[in-house]
């Protein structure tokens, strides 16, 4: 009998209990989701106002920053780096994030001179022909 | 034998709930360090390797200079931003084949070289180099 009653409140604790097993595979899915999605992007951290442009591209996905600012200096990573440090820093990068496509933010009143020295840098590591300058739709 | 049977199942069923918790904190972990930056750029090609062999090219290039003052000269000619579209395609008629070559002085506003490699792609041109004059 005091086998049989414990049989029974056994059983209705299991009943009580939610199933957690599909919340779990919901939960899970999420995670992979946001696991995958995932990008650890370094960012260069200055604010650039950027050039209205009619032709544009989204980049996807995104992997390398280096950004000019309106003083004309480079950023990468929160860093002001120098323009023969970039190189280095560029293939630094690439170890972290091989695949991503690498923008360049240059501000609208920064030196061409820097910007283009910067683009011949650019394709003479990374192998571009065209080196994505981030601009905004007019 | 029948109280083992009803054990078996019991023992069988995994508490999921501190698995759950931990994996909460994961999906919260990486809900708040995704950071979805959206980027739109516009390609711009590198300055071309100097080779001896490019002089006879540039004899039917279209020349878009900038200088230091933000002036904009196409094959000689002042014109300004709203210009440059209307003048390309002129010098291109006249000469289909040419390439275009966007000068700019290292002083020349980076705006303004986006700007007129915009309206390259407006005017799709092809074969458009950008380079840097001398000081």
């Amino acid at each position: 009998m005091a086998r049989r009653k414990r049989m029974l409140a056994s059983d209705s604790t299991g009943e009580d209990d939610v199933n957690l097993t599909p919340m779990l595979d919901v939960v899970f899915i999420l995670l992979i989701f946001f696991i995958v999605t995932a990008q650890f992007i370094k960012e260069p951290g200055v604010d650039i106002s950027r050039t209205q442009t009619d032709n544009l591209e989204k980049q996807n996905p995104l992997g390398i920053l280096i950004a000019i600012d309106d003083n004309s200096d480079i950023y990468i990573d929160k860093e002001k780096v120098t323009l023969q440090e970039v190189g280095f820093r560029i293939r630094e990068l690439r170890e972290d994030n091989p695949k991503g496509r690498l923008v360049l933010q240059a501000d609208q009143d920064s030196e061409a001179g820097v910007l283009i020295s910067l683009l011949e840098t650019i394709n003479k590591e990374d192998g571009l022909t065209q080196v994505p300058v981030s601009v905004e739709q007019e | 034998m029948r109280g083992r049977q009803h054990k078996q199942p019991e023992e069988a069923s995994v508490d999921l709930t501190p698995m759950l918790d931990v994996v909460f904190i994961l999906l919260i972990f990486f809900i708040v360090t995704s950071t979805f930056i959206q980027e739109q750029a516009l390609g711009l090609e590198p300055p071309p390797p100097p080779s001896p062999d490019n002089p006879d090219q540039k004899q039917d290039a279209i020349l878009v200079y900038v200088g230091a003052d933000n002036l904009i000269t196409v094959n000689g000619r002042f014109t300004d931003i709203t210009g440059v579209r209307a003048n390309m395609e002129r010098l291109r008629a006249e000469n289909p084949e040419s390439a275009l070559i966007i000068q700019a002085h290292p002083q020349a506003r980076t705006g303004t070289i986006v700007k007129i490699r915009d309206e390259a792609y407006n005017a799709k041109m092809e074969r458009v180099n950008i380079v840097q004059s001398e000081q």
